[in-house]
């Protein structure tokens, strides 16, 4: 009497009200899904803080002298920085919004003429405030270099006439939660989607339930979705949630459109359920599905998205890495939609790369998935 | 020191509200084969484990080797030898690793010991696997292994928890000959198990349901008290049919399908071979053929239980 | 031709040999019984049968169709009721019998006459709201047998539904299998209790992967009888399987059903 298609969807929805209720009823879900992040956002969104060296930089020399030359090598001349082009503040700018440099240097012109005790000689230092503690890093390392070149060239003496005006980009008051809201955000979702799901399809196999599931009608296909789109739902409310409590608590701004962001979060969450589905065919129990899913989802989201270490400062291989970590893409797109404002065209390819993840892993996932109990 | 070697007096054990265990009393003479049958839940294993003394009755005395259950539980322990249904060998040491462990376990070293776990691994049949490791053995060597574990102390009682499931008719045969002979030495074995054709090994069989202990005696008065009638075994063609016409019927206490016939119980003096023959024939059957039978353990539980609920 | 039928079932699992080439079948309306020790391979023989598992060599038929290629299609057919633990522990047997109702796709009237009907016949009546891990061995398997049954399969695969049942749920578990045989069913059960030999028409006793003897019960006991010459009692199915055994682990001859 049904026709194919309509009994496929009816598994499907069968599957998904199956695994509502197993979520209802499991109080460990409900917590990994809504309790544990809002712990984590309260306590992590209290700074961490990590040396970080070759952070790209730009001098915008406006004064082209030889003191200039000398604060650009005293900078470039320690680890601490890689030089990036720019040499005009309009260039320099649109380096700090590309995210190619994370701070520039401007010389404004008669510097060196200005290098006369008593007199002041103020450079401007524009930081990417997005990343709170890289800024602060930043700002330490460069008053420091200028600090000293300015000595030397005073001739030792004790006020300074090099001055640092800062300005930070994007957060302006530095504060921690801004730039971490959208690196948690990840992490966060990371982490629950692939626990989650690794769980779901490991906890059928070692009850044995599996088996009655193969000998019944349902296609693998069926059983996949139907597993997914609880999870796809409670991890949009998870997003919501920690957005808000982003924004209300923590006054993190939102300044791309909403819509983009959410929809940032559907491609990464797709692809993090589809993760944590693979590793859940692949695994067949729950203990090496949760330490499967535990480290494949927290060492990626935590140093390799970006959260915490600007994936330029990384070495190549890593960087080489965090092209197949989706974490990576929604950290970007965040902080650009959240911080920095922008639209679809800036986060494109963030979304392209995610989308690509959740389709590659999906497939993966239903073809490792054999209908064949050995 | 008394004959008897468990003693039982009204064993109650509450768990909150609930009854798990109402005065039970039995006696167990030393060198019987005690069988303890029952449904899961209805109180077997919490009945053993105060025998076993890991559990506080909550009304009631038991003695056990001569110890009071209540007050004396480590002596108990130490008198007496508990194989368990999921016996907890470990699987990933040799035989004689966890021989050692659990001789020692129960105090016994050095030469002793040694000379122990030679006897028992000769009683048991386990020669010449000193060194296989456990996990690679069959499920019917490894019971006997356990037999083995538990016997090295030379316990006066021996508790057997279901120590038969999942192992293959020619093991459980070996198995029971051991048993059989650690009985004829002296040693008391209690014994629960789910298999209802293995009970008849056993000297007396108890019986129980919720808590209570519903019938007790050797295997063949429990059939005459409990299955009285007359068991009658036919076969032919179209026997469901006639089965339901004579389902009723005065003198019919019970008729069961069996696999292409019928298994029946019958009053011995209103029904024989030929009266149910003839009836049989009446009913639509064809080619029938009937002859005598023996009630089954499992007619003699199913019987309980349905006397204890009346009189409930 | 045989409702199920297997023909020369070869798998290994590594270094063992579950299923040495296995061959037995099944007629329509029968009560077949596959009996064995633990490890002799029936699972294994009943998990080809449904299609769970991949043979080295041979052939399962379920209604002349292959379970495993089959598709969607055989399994409407098909009732499987495994050994372990098979329901959703924390659905209640209500929402258990939902579920496996909307697998099948039965339509919601179909599905509360079926299940209102199996839940009486089970006696699972009043604890439809209980939790299938708060149900008692028995009550457990009578619900796993009742979310087999709500589609109606031709075919009902049984593995070793009686142990670990009490008495009386036992009985009435065979009972209703024997009623549902009586209506057409095909009913193939494993089960390692020789005395349930005789509660089948026809049986299969496998060791170790291999057939040993199947038949009619009675015929076989009575040919056992007829062979052994001095018996203390009366012939057993347990003693006759040994008598096999015994022969057997001598000659490993592979006897076809």
């Amino acid at each position: 009497m049904s026709a194919r298609p309509w009994r496929f969807l009816r598994r499907v929805a069968a599957m998904s009200a199956k695994e509502v209720v197993h979520i209802r009823r499991d109080p460990r879900t409900l917590y990994i899904a809504l309790a544990m992040p809002v712990i984590m956002l309260i306590l992590l969104g209290f700074g961490f803080s990590f040396d970080v060296d070759h952070i790209p930089l730009c001098i915008a020399d406006g004064d082209h002298s030889a003191a200039a030359r000398e604060l650009g090598r005293a900078i470039f001349g320690s680890q601490d920085f890689a030089a990036v082009d720019g040499d005009s503040v309009a260039a320099a700018e649109t380096a700090l919004r590309r995210g190619q440099a994370m701070a520039a240097l401007v010389i404004p012109a008669g510097f060196e003429r200005n290098l006369a005790p008593g007199r002041q000689s103020p450079v401007e230092l524009l930081v990417d405030g997005s990343d709170g503690n890289l800024a602060r890093h930043i700002l330490g390392k460069v008053e420091a270099i200028v600090r000293t070149v300015s000595l030397r060239r005073a001739g030792g003496a004790l006020s300074p006439p090099l001055s640092v005006k800062v300005y930070t980009l994007w957060n302006p008051a530095g504060r921690s939660p801004l730039f971490m809201v959208p690196g948690l955000v990840a992490f966060l979702l990371a982490i629950a989607a692939v626990l989650l799901t690794a769980l779901t399809v490991a906890g059928e196999w070692e009850r044995g339930s599996m088996e009655q599931l193969f000998a019944s009608p349902i296609g693998r296909l069926e059983i996949v979705l139907g597993k997914l789109l609880p999870y796809l739902a409670l991890g949009m409310v998870q997003l919501l949630l920690v957005i808000t409590m982003g924004s209300t608590v923590f006054d993190v701004p939102i300044r791309g459109s909403l819509p983009l962001i959410f929809l940032a979060g559907l491609f990464f969450l797709s692809g993090m359920l589809g993760q944590g589905l693979f590793i859940s065919v692949v695994a067949r129990n729950q203990l090496v599905a949760t330490q499967a899913g535990a480290l494949s989802s927290l060492v990626p989201a935590l140093i390799l998205s970006g959260m915490l270490v600007p994936i330029e400062n990384m070495p190549r291989i890593l960087q080489a890495i965090t092209i197949v970590v989706p974490a990576r893409y929604l950290v970007h797109a965040l902080r650009t939609l959240m911080l920095k404002g922008g639209g679809f065209s800036v986060i494109a390819l963030d979304l392209g790369a995610m989308l690509a993840f959740t389709v590659a892993i999906l497939a993966l996932a239903t073809l490792r998935f054999k209908r064949r109990l050995a | 020191m008394s004959d008897l070697a468990i003693e039982a007096h009204g064993l109650c054990r509450d768990f909150g509200a609930f009854r798990a265990v109402e005065r039970v009393s039995f006696t167990v003479a030393a060198g019987e084969i005690f069988g303890y049958l029952g449904a899961n839940g209805a109180g077997k294993s919490t009945t053993i484990r105060m025998l076993c003394g890991l559990l506080a009755p909550t009304a009631g005395t038991a003695h056990v080797a001569g110890f009071d259950v209540g007050r004396e539980p480590e002596a108990v322990k130490s008198s007496i030898g508990y194989m368990s249904q999921k016996f907890s060998l470990y699987l990933d040491l040799p035989v004689r690793d966890n021989l050692d462990f659990f001789g020692g376990a129960y105090g016994l070293f050095g030469r002793s010991l040694a000379s122990r776990m030679a006897e028992a691994v000769a009683e048991c049949g386990l020669s010449g696997l000193a060194d296989r490791i456990t996990g690679t053995l069959s499920g019917g060597v490894r019971q006997r292994l356990a037999l083995a574990c538990a016997i090295l102390h030379r316990p006066r009682v021996l508790f057997l928890d279901e120590p038969t499931a999942c192992v293959d008719p020619l093991a459980r045969r070996l198995f029971w000959r051991v048993i059989r002979k650690l009985a004829g030495e002296g040693t008391t074995i209690f014994v629960t198990t789910h298999y209802l054709d293995e009970a008849e090994h056993c000297g007396r069989i108890g019986l129980m349901a919720a808590g209570r202990l519903i019938a007790l005696d050797t295997p063949a008065a429990l059939k005459r008290t409990y299955v009285p009638g007359r068991v009658l075994l036919a076969r032919g063609r179209q026997l469901a049919l006639a089965a339901s016409a004579l389902r009723g019927q005065a003198g019919i206490t019970a008729i069961e399908p069996f696999g292409a016939g019928l298994h029946l119980q019958v009053d011995a003096a209103q029904w024989d071979e030929a009266r149910l023959t003839r009836a049989l024939l009446d009913a639509g059957a064809r080619e029938v053929s009937v002859e005598a039978g023996e009630p089954s353990l499992e007619d003699v539980f199913l019987a309980a239980l349905g006397r204890a609920e009346q009189a409930a | 031709m045989p409702m199920i039928a297997a023909c020369e079932l070869e798998r290994r699992f590594g270094a063992t040999r579950a299923l040495d080439r296995l061959s037995f079948s099944v007629e329509r309306g029968e009560l077949f019984g596959l009996l064995g020790a633990d490890g002799a391979g029936k699972t294994t023989a009943i998990r080809a049968l449904a299609g769970l598992i991949d043979l080295d060599a041979g052939r399962a038929e379920i209604d002349g169709r292959d379970p495993a290629a089959g598709g969607a299609a055989v399994r409407e057919s098909l009732g499987l009721v495994p050994q372990q633990a098979s329901l959703y522990p924390d659905l209640s047997v209500a929402e258990n019998l939902r579920f496996f109702a909307r697998l099948f796709c039965l339509p919601r009237q179909v599905f509360h006459e079926r299940s209102a009907r199996l839940l009486g016949i089970m006696r699972l009546g009043p604890f439809a709201k209980r939790r299938a891990d708060a149900l008692s061995g028995g009550m457990y398997k009578k619900l796993a047998l009742a979310c087999a049954l709500l589609h109606r399969p031709e075919v009902l695969l049984l593995d070793e539904p009686t142990v670990g049942v009490d008495p009386v749920s036992r009985r009435e578990l065979w009972a209703l299998l024997h009623e549902l045989v009586h209506e057409g069913m095909t009913v193939l059960l494993s089960t390692p209790y020789m005395d349930e030999a005789e509660r089948c028409h026809r049986v299969a006793l496998v060791h170790q992967g291999r057939l040993l003897l199947a038949g009619e019960p009675q015929a076989l006991l009575a040919d056992f009888a007829g062979t052994a010459g001095q018996q203390p009692s009366a012939p057993t199915f347990e003693t006759l399987f040994l008598a096999r055994l015994e022969q057997a682990d001598g000659d490993p001859k592979v006897a076809k059903a």
